[in-house]
């Protein structure tokens, strides 16, 4: 039987981790991730999983460790914050490259200038385009699941690619929400043993990682693509065995909530847009045709499924929690992809992007209420006035 | 979806038998602009061309009692000239060789 029990977004990964049986785990200390290694090296003090925890001298070295690990055949796990996840950069592309599917969990903390510890997209945003699954939590329940999830998807061998499972700093990670735990029947019939095809071992030598040509090396990138073309497939098989075994209705992809002749929307991902389907709800008892559409996987980059789900809507406002500066859309990051995904459309709805929650602040009732009126002016007046909004510090709307 | 002609497979994430002596896949001697010319009559068998290779292309044959130089994997640094006690190496230009690798279409 599931059993049921408050935990924080940092618990449940811990948890799940240790459900998904990991055998090696590097740990540096930064907040706010580090929670889960501090519940994942008391499993191990105390005996409940059987996993070596090696501590890095810094998140490069974690990542060095794990990728060892995990080429050597050991399902790893690692993770990280803000400017840990950034220091540890030169090492994800080789991961990719070298198709070595492990995990790094990373609850989201601004980049510095100077010194800021709240929630932000932009450190694990800026390493979205390495080759790396990736994709955010709204619960710490779904962070449970991701980790599972991920672990399937990218160790499976039409994929084998490492996986970014990402939770927004405290929102997630250290506020308890119920999480349903399974039985551990349940997580072995969901997720298969590590099985790495071209592993390091002294019975048949390998040699990992070597000196390439640069006509080599167009090859490797069309083999990173490749697998990023496969994902999708492999993401939608597993999440409907998930959905089956542990009684989940997760979509793979973008998930609708009150999109029922809805004429405005939001579209976003993570911790906001819980308080999001509130404002939604509130606004639906008020008459206000909206609904909300959320994403779960950045990559591979669900375009046809965006595309879907948000031509039926008059505009779009997408809530952007990161940072892309002297970008083309002068804000987030979301907006680029979520434009590029409707181009082809005959009919395209409007769209704008709402910069909220940087730095760690909250996206309260009272924005996304603010972000409603925008959007309705647009339909109302069949354009938007800007692509970009800085919520709350806008000189005119 | 893609197409990867004859001849230029990859395997998946470049995963290679090991050990071995040489890398037929991974041949670096085409960067070479200038070569490493040992003058066997004037080596002494100090063998710094052997330490101070970083590509390691530099080989002791015990049986001839002879550095041996695998110009397959030279990049032409030229260190093993400037290491060399006796002033056996020099370096010579590499397309003055009619074999010469660099900037040909198909080196090897």
């Amino acid at each position: 039987m599931a059993k049921e029990m408050m935990l924080s977004g940092c618990a449940s990964s811990a948890q799940a981790a240790k459900m998904a049986k990991v055998e090696v785990i590097s740990s540096y200390p930064i907040r706010p991730y580090t929670a889960i290694m501090m519940e994942l090296s008391k499993m191990v003090a105390n005996g409940e999983l059987d996993a070596e925890f090696v501590h890095g001298e810094g998140e490069h070295g974690q990542l060095s460790i794990v990728l060892g690990a995990a080429a050597a055949g050991a399902r790893a796990l690692t993770g990280s914050s803000g400017v840990g996840v950034t220091y540890a950069f030169e090492n994800y592309s080789p991961i990719a490259g070298g198709r070595i599917p492990l995990q790094m969990m990373i609850a989201d903390r601004a980049l510095d200038p100077p010194g800021d510890f709240g929630s932000e997209h932009t450190d694990a945003m800026s390493c979205r385009d390495q080759g790396w699954l990736m994709g955010w939590a709204e619960t710490p329940q779904e962070a449970f699941d991701n980790c599972l999830i991920n672990y399937r998807v990218g160790e499976d061998h039409r994929v084998l690619l490492p996986q970014f499972v990402c939770q927004d700093g405290y929102f997630v990670s250290h506020i308890p929400g119920p999480v349903s735990l399974p039985e551990q029947s349940q997580v072995d019939e969901f997720l298969p043993p590590y099985n790495l095809p071209h592993p390091l071992d002294p019975k048949r030598p390998v040699s990992h990682g070597p000196q390439i040509r640069p006509d080599q090396g167009t090859i490797m990138d069309i083999q990173r693509a490749q697998a990023m073309l496969d994902a999708p497939a492999v993401i939608r098989e597993a999440i409907d065995d998930y959905n089956r075994i542990f009684g989940r209705k997760y979509a793979p992809f973008v998930e609708e909530y009150m999109t029922d002749d809805a004429e405005i929307a939001f579209f976003l991902m993570g911790a906001h847009t819980m308080t999001a389907r509130h404002a939604v709800r509130h606004l639906r008892a008020k008459g206000v045709k909206i609904g909300l559409v959320k994403l779960r996987f950045v990559r591979p980059w669900p375009t046809e499924e965006v595309a879907q789900a948000l031509s039926k809507f008059k505009a779009v406002g997408v809530v952007e929690t990161s940072t892309s500066y002297g970008g083309a859309m002068r804000g987030g990051n979301l907006l680029h992809e979520v434009r590029a995904s409707l181009y082809e459309l005959p009919q395209r709805p409007l769209t704008t992007s709402f910069m909220a929650g940087l730095g760690g602040e909250m996206v309260s009732l009272e924005d996304f209420y603010h972000m409603t009126e925008v959007l309705s002016k647009a339909v109302r007046e069949g354009k938007t006035k800007k692509t970009v909004y800085w919520v709350g510090f806008e000189a005119e709307d | 979806m893609f197409k990867i002609p004859k001849g230029k497979e990859v395997p998946l994430g470049c995963v290679t038998p090991a050990p071995v002596g040489e890398q037929p896949m991974m041949i670096t001697g085409n960067w070479r602009e200038f070569r490493p010319l040992l003058e066997p009559e004037k080596c002494d068998l100090c063998m710094n061309c052997i330490v101070f290779c970083p590509d390691a292309c530099f080989q002791l044959d015990d049986a001839e009692e002879k550095v041996v130089l695998n110009e397959k994997y030279c990049k032409g640094c030229n260190i093993c000239i400037n290491e060399c006690a006796p002033g056996a190496l020099t370096a010579a230009y590499e397309l003055d060789f009619d074999d010469g690798v660099v900037r040909l279409d198909k080196p090897f």
